[in-house]
């Protein structure tokens, strides 16, 4: 039996959140930031501003200058999160293969709820009036179904906002035919110019172009380009949280900098961030992965593996900082800083042998523990006094920690 | 304009069906109240659950924030 995929997306979602929150921003061209307006990106743009041409990713003052009345907003991702745990779980009512796809896109397999395409359309829609109800007027969706995760994601993208799109098995490739290479997920602008060198600028062209040809092109990827081309996507729904491969923070400061007593500050608490994120989900890591931004924006970004997995915030800095002092360039102010630890294990550190180390990790257990009731400013190390991350940053909120800064 | 703040407030609210409504809260020695909840949603500070409240009057924004544990209201944010 053809299975039947839901992929639902919402619409401008932070820009509608806030325009939910804050009646004043309705109607009115909407760009969600950063915390510092001025350096930051827009992260997500109203219907109305996208309307008049601000796009996801533009910088704030490319967008300002393309929309001089965008209202420049500051995100709220606790807002965001629990707003997105409002609506899985009422996915989560209709069926148990619900997949997170991104903080506002879900997959639900609708294989063993639904008899055909008109029942998953009626609680496509009957989701979607639930949206509104429990979130808001403001937050809507946009839906695809169709017979695969592939061509769901495809279909939502079509009618924008509040539309449901369909698309059964035998009208697949027709709907692929109607669209162009680059909308599909997994094609973006290199490989859409490597298939246009080779002559393919068409899924009609993509599915006559010979396999052994696009295997040789581009390896295993071959394939997955010529089913998709063909409609073909078999992945399912997953309905369980993946293990994280890394964890994570960047941060990019208020002013540029070549100070490397701030740097040291902004890395240190980075590290204290990214080992609690760790000691709390029960991983050590054994690589710490280390970002510079420049002024220009040009980056920097290196890594360094070690023998000893940890989840302790000094030892990170210690490597991290190690890292910096090799490569960092001098001569260019610094904007932004990143740390993230992977190759990831469950379990803890090793049980030192010297006193001194047994005593500091016991200690760490006690802090963990202060952090967990009381939220994770509950202390600081002293070097750390008077530094502090804004907090409306996305880098600093994880729906997982049971704290958020 | 768009403002972040912490400052204490005083609320009238009403409780019903497991909800709690602000209507009219007290900041700087004035009284607003409240013609909309647009939104509710909830943050973890440690193991305790905070609750905001994003409302408006004709001309006002007001995030709320309530803490459950000491009862306590502040104003967060103001948009007008």
């Amino acid at each position: 039996m053809s299975r039947i995929i839901l992929h639902i997306d919402m619409n401008s979602y932070f820009a509608s959140v806030e325009q939910q929150a804050n009646p004043f921003l309705r109607g009115k061209p909407l760009g969600i930031t950063g915390k510092h307006q001025e350096r930051s990106v827009i992260a997500a743009a109203s219907i109305e501003a996208k309307k008049l041409g601000v796009k996801t990713a533009m910088s704030t003052w490319e967008a300002k200058r393309i929309c001089p009345s965008l209202i420049l907003y500051p995100g709220d991702p606790e807002k965001y999160s629990y707003i997105t745990s409002q609506f899985n779980s009422i996915f989560s009512e209709y069926t148990n293969y619900v997949e997170q796809f991104s903080i506002d896109e879900c997959f639900l397999d609708l294989s063993k709820t639904v008899a055909d395409y008109l029942e998953a359309i009626v609680l496509a829609q009957t989701i979607r009036e639930r949206i509104k109800k429990t979130c808001g007027e403001k937050i809507t969706c946009s839906i695809g179904i169709a017979p695969n995760k592939l061509i769901a994601k495809l279909c939502s993208e079509q009618v924008k906002p509040n539309g449901i799109t369909t698309v059964c098995k035998q009208n697949v490739l027709k709907f692929l035919d109607t669209c162009k290479l680059r909308d599909l997920c997994g094609i973006g602008n290199r490989i859409e110019n490597r298939l246009g060198s080779l002559g393919i600028n068409t899924f009609d062209q993509l599915r006559k172009f010979p396999l052994e040809k696009l295997v040789n092109e581009f390896n295993s990827y071959g394939y997955w380009l010529h089913e998709s081309a063909h409609g073909l996507n078999d992945s399912p729904v997953i309905n369980t949280r993946e293990e994280p491969k890394s964890i994570g923070h960047s941060y990019t400061l208020s002013e540029n900098t070549e100070d490397k007593n701030e740097m040291k500050n902004c890395l240190l608490g980075l590290s204290d961030r990214v080992a609690w994120r760790l000691r709390n989900e029960g991983f050590v890591a054994r690589c710490v992965h280390v970002i510079i931004r420049y002024s220009d924006f040009t980056t920097m970004a290196q890594q360094q593996t070690f023998t000893e997995p940890t989840s302790n915030g000094l030892m990170l800095f210690k490597i991290a900082w190690q890292i910096i002092e090799k490569w960092l360039d001098v001569s260019k102010p610094v904007r932004l800083l990143g740390l993230s630890a992977s190759t990831l294990s469950k379990g803890n550190e090793y049980q030192s042998l010297f006193k001194k180390e047994r005593k500091v990790r016991s200690l760490q257990k006690s802090l963990d523990k202060i952090q967990n009731r009381y939220g994770s400013d509950a202390w600081t190390r002293a070097s750390l006094i008077g530094v502090h991350f804004k907090k409306r940053s996305s880098g600093f909120h994880s729906p997982n920690s049971p704290s958020t800064m | 304009m768009h403002e972040f703040l912490n400052d204490q407030i005083d609320v009238i609210a009403s409780f019903c069906q497991n909800r709690v409504i602000p209507k009219r809260i007290r900041w700087n020695e004035r009284d607003y109240d409240i013609s909309n909840v647009n939104l509710v949603h909830t943050a973890r500070e440690g193991q305790k659950r905070i609750f905001y409240f994003s409302v408006s009057d004709n001309t006002n924004y007001f995030k709320l924030k309530l803490d459950p544990e000491y009862l306590e209201w502040h104003l967060v944010e103001l948009y007008n």
